[in-house]
């Protein structure tokens, strides 16, 4: 990563405005379809998780998001999954017999050890990319908006529906934020000659370059939280008694939508046991 | 009942042992227009948020429409008619569609639907952002986007709107704009507090409150502020060391009555007027040139210094794209081609928006040209075995608000972490940190132990700016170098660039104030990502001016304007007040001999 722009690398949290069905469902519908997807995700066999990429690309090209971006959002994740398989080839799984593929000094791999990284690989990969699509068809307003809906029958047993709303939303909002910030103080500390994006040093050197960053990108999150706090403290913010201003109608045939869902979710479980 | 009154407050933040506030009685009337004026840190922004609740006083009483602040349940009614517009247009935004972000605050009075869409179709109507309301709000101009703060605040039908420094990070049309609308507002009876440390911005308020580290020093008429008294003292605005705002300035230097709030074609009416005793008076004048540029060292004219060598930078048909190949990617320059001369100071100038911290990084190859070449120092960034790292160090880069990426605990730790990089150590980095500290206006032995995180914000600025010059580079680049800053503060910043130009290095600054760019060798003016001129600033801001630029004019180039519009020609195309004061000397003395003449 030769160029320092971090916020071209993130997939997650960049909403891109749109007219396309997707963008046009109420989130209540966009949330289920993002449970639908990532239950199977998370837990199902390889063709589940196969199934999940392959909608979640297809959905995204139909609102108009290129899959290339949504596959270059999986970059900043890379070393995690090398890291990963250090540590799966590192140590040995009681009772493994598979065959050995290699040793390499202390690291020696089986075949239910690298079956294991690429099945988490793949899984990452695939709730990566169906997260961006969802941010990237969802708007704050809406995140937050669809928490509420989804969660309105518990509000009226008396649970903070609407503040789990706003974190949920807070959160989205401050992933872009916070790229910003950090490629802010990167270019700062590169231009006093940190070792960013220069292709050099090992592994050690690069991950050392980093540890400057960690107190003012903390800070500068932390500040900007502040300051946010207390422009909504300032328009009479308190959690309570609100109005909802926005209503998001149904589109034609979205209960129909809905149902699918779940009809996906539960088929995709049976495809993965047929195939077992 | 008073609309407005504290009586005896103090405040101290928990985290602090000193006082942000000490005893201050005052109270303002309904319908007022008060200007808050005051250096960075002197409690400006601490009683902006004493009148609105966020903080509660640790001394005395403050009370806004009769109601106590400091009772919790008096805050919503407080709140909904006292409206905060910050300094920072983006933190403030809570909504990511422009309509929603307004109707938030009638949300959170509970407001019924039918009234809200009422409320916010009327807001975003005064602000002129009806045509935005379904865009997404962070995708917004910074000038838009204090817009729509100002539409979120009306949105609350408040009987005061308080600006804390809000037009800071604008750019001069935006601000010019933002003022303009403060002024409706207050016509159409609304009040209004403006804290700021702009004196022009202060002059146009009916009332001046001005403080000094957290006391109330002045509550006065802004005649009363900027006029000396009868007692032969300076005016309090001179003797609190806030300045004149230029026009005032130059009524001073010209010995005519000064006027506030007179544009800049009365003012020139009237030079033209009394065009004859002011020649005479000149005489006895005195005149002080405490402009900056004229007090500068000479600097070798660029490109003279030393051996002949090739440009410090050049840009050939430079493009860049950000966030290239996703939904929202953006242009930022289109086709630049230009040359810099080293050892040259360059001001960058242009609309929020228009490309300058792009171009900077271009320079600084923290960004890639996505088409055409950069050359720094004849290297191509892009090329294959350019050594990064030290290509970045030898120009290195100030971004905007520098005092963001501060990560050491101890001062002089962080100024070190250019040299430590460079593989300096012992005594020759313990000498290159004490030079820069010392050339940024922060003495070694006073700051080093100094924890970086309590230093006040003009001081983060200098330790930032410190960190920069430690690296001894042949270049500097730096993102809006002054901005937030207070007037003092930032004639010491811009000092500091000239000296570090005329020490021979070349030195890239972007800007706001036409009054520094007037100060550089060359300008470079940015407009929708495009360079439209590169020229010296006497010929920019004279001859070849266009307003099509969307940039302003320094104050004493935009005054030769109007007053040639009078028939006063004034020679040798000025850019500061004493060039303006001695050409207009020129040009009156013969006038008024003239006119003498003819009497006779």
């Amino acid at each position: 990563m030769k160029d320092l722009e971090f916020f071209r690398n993130i997939s997650i949290g960049q909403y891109s405005s749109g007219d396309s069905l997707l963008h046009r469902l109420t989130p209540a519908t966009k949330y289920l379809w993002l449970f639908a997807l990532s239950i199977p995700g998370a837990v199902g066999g390889i063709s589940g998780v196969a199934m999940v990429l392959l909608l979640a690309l297809c959905a995204g090209r139909g609102a108009g998001i290129r899959p290339a971006f949504l596959l270059r959002g999986v970059k900043p994740a890379l070393p995690f999954f090398v890291l990963a398989a250090f540590l799966q080839f590192l140590f040995g799984w009681p009772g493994d017999h598979s065959a050995a593929l290699f040793t390499l000094g202390p690291l020696s791999a089986t075949a239910r050890e690298a079956a294991a990284v690429g099945m988490a690989v793949a899984r990452t990969v695939a709730l990566m990319v169906l997260l961006g699509v969802f941010t990237s068809i969802t708007s704050e307003g809406e995140i937050a908006h669809g928490v509420e809906d989804l969660l309105d029958p518990l509000a009226r047993l008396g649970l903070p529906v609407h503040r789990l709303a706003l974190v949920v939303s807070a959160t989205f909002r401050f992933i872009p934020v916070i790229a910003g910030e950090l490629e802010s103080i990167v270019k700062a500390q590169a231009s006093r000659g940190a070792d960013f994006g220069t292709g050099k040093g090992g592994p050690f050197a690069r991950a050392r370059a980093y540890l400057p960053l960690i107190v003012p990108v903390t800070v500068r999150a932390l500040e900007r939280a502040e300051v946010l706090a207390e422009a909504m403290e300032a328009r009479c913010y308190t959690g309570k008694d609100r109005t909802r201003w926005v209503v998001y109608p149904k589109v034609r045939g979205e209960d129909a939508i809905r149902a699918l869902a779940l009809v996906f979710c539960a088929a995709a479980f049976a495809v993965d046991a047929l195939l077992r | 009942m008073s609309f407005i009154s504290l009586e005896g407050v103090g405040f101290t933040y928990p985290e602090s042992s000193r006082a942000a506030l000490k005893d201050i009685s005052v109270s303002i009337g309904e319908g007022e227009h008060v200007a808050i004026v005051g250096r960075n840190g002197s409690g400006k922004s601490t009683l902006l948020r004493l009148l609105d609740g966020l903080r509660t006083p640790t001394q005395g009483r403050v009370e806004v429409f009769g109601l106590c602040t400091g009772d919790g349940s008096n805050l919503p009614a407080i709140r909904s008619g006292l409206s905060l517009v910050f300094q920072a247009p983006v933190d403030q935004i809570v909504s990511s569609v422009v309509e929603e972000d307004v109707a938030f605050g009638p949300e959170n009075l509970g407001l019924p639907r039918a009234e809200i869409k009422g409320r916010v179709d009327k807001a975003l109507r005064a602000v002129g952002l009806e045509a935005e309301r379904k865009s997404p709000s962070l995708f917004l101009s910074a000038g838009q986007q204090q817009r729509l703060a100002i539409a979120g605040a009306l949105a609350m039908e408040p009987r005061c709107i308080a600006f804390d420094e809000a037009t800071a990070m604008l750019d001069p049309e935006a601000r010019k704009d933002l003022l303009g609308r403060i002024d409706e507002l207050n016509a159409q009876g609304m009040a209004i507090i403006h804290a700021t440390h702009d004196m022009s911005e202060a002059a146009r308020a009916s009332r001046i409150l001005a403080l000094e580290d957290g006391r109330l020093v002045f509550d006065g008429l802004p005649g009363d502020f900027f006029f000396p008294g009868g007692s032969g003292l300076p005016a309090p605005a001179e003797r609190l060391g806030f300045g004149l705002p230029p026009a005032l300035r130059l009524c001073r230097e010209l010995g005519i009555e000064p006027r506030l709030g007179e544009s800049l074609e009365r003012l020139a009416a009237r030079i033209a007027a009394s065009g004859a005793a002011i020649g005479d008076a000149y005489g006895a004048a005195s005149m002080s040139h405490n402009d900056g540029a004229s007090h500068e060292a000479p600097r070798p004219a660029p490109g003279e210094a030393g051996d002949p060598v090739g440009p410090a930078f050049a840009l050939e048909e430079a493009g860049h794209s950000w966030l290239r190949g996703t939904a929202n990617e953006r242009v930022a320059l289109r086709g630049v081609s230009v040359c810099l001369q080293p050892s040259s100071l360059v001001a960058v100038v242009g609309r929020t928006g228009s490309g300058k911290s792009t171009l900077l990084q271009l320079l600084d190859a923290l960004a890639f040209p996505t088409g055409g070449r950069v050359i720094a120092f004849g290297q191509d960034t892009l090329a294959k075995g350019t050594d990064l790292r030290s290509l970045r160090m030898r120009a290195p880069l100030c971004v905007q608000r520098p005092e963001a990426a501060l990560f050491e605990p101890y001062a002089a730790d962080d100024v070190a972490f250019g040299p430590r990089n460079q593989g300096l150590a012992g005594k020759a980095l313990v000498a290159r940190v004490r030079e820069a500290m010392d050339k940024a206006g922060l003495d070694y032995d006073l700051f080093r132990d100094r924890g970086s995180r309590g230093l006040s914000g003009g001081e983060k600025r200098k330790l930032a700016l410190a960190g920069v010059l430690a690296l001894d580079s042949e270049a500097l680049l730096l993102d809006e170098p002054t901005s937030a800053l207070d007037p003092e503060t930032r004639e010491a910043v811009m000092a500091l660039l000239a000296g570090h130009a005329a020490s021979g290095r070349t030195v890239v600054f972007a800007t706001h104030s036409m009054e520094e760019a007037s100060r550089a060798d060359l300008v470079l003016v940015m407009r929708g990502a495009e360079l439209v001129a590169s020229l010296p600033p006497r010929e920019l801001f004279h001859s070849a001016y266009d307003p099509a630029w969307g940039i302003a004019r320094p104050f004493a180039a935009a005054m030769a304007i109007a007053l040639a519009a009078t028939g006063i020609e004034i020679q040798g195309q000025p850019l500061t007040l004493g060039e303006l004061v001695s050409g207009l000397k020129g040009s009156l003395a013969g006038d008024g001999g003239r006119a003498k003449e003819g009497a006779g």
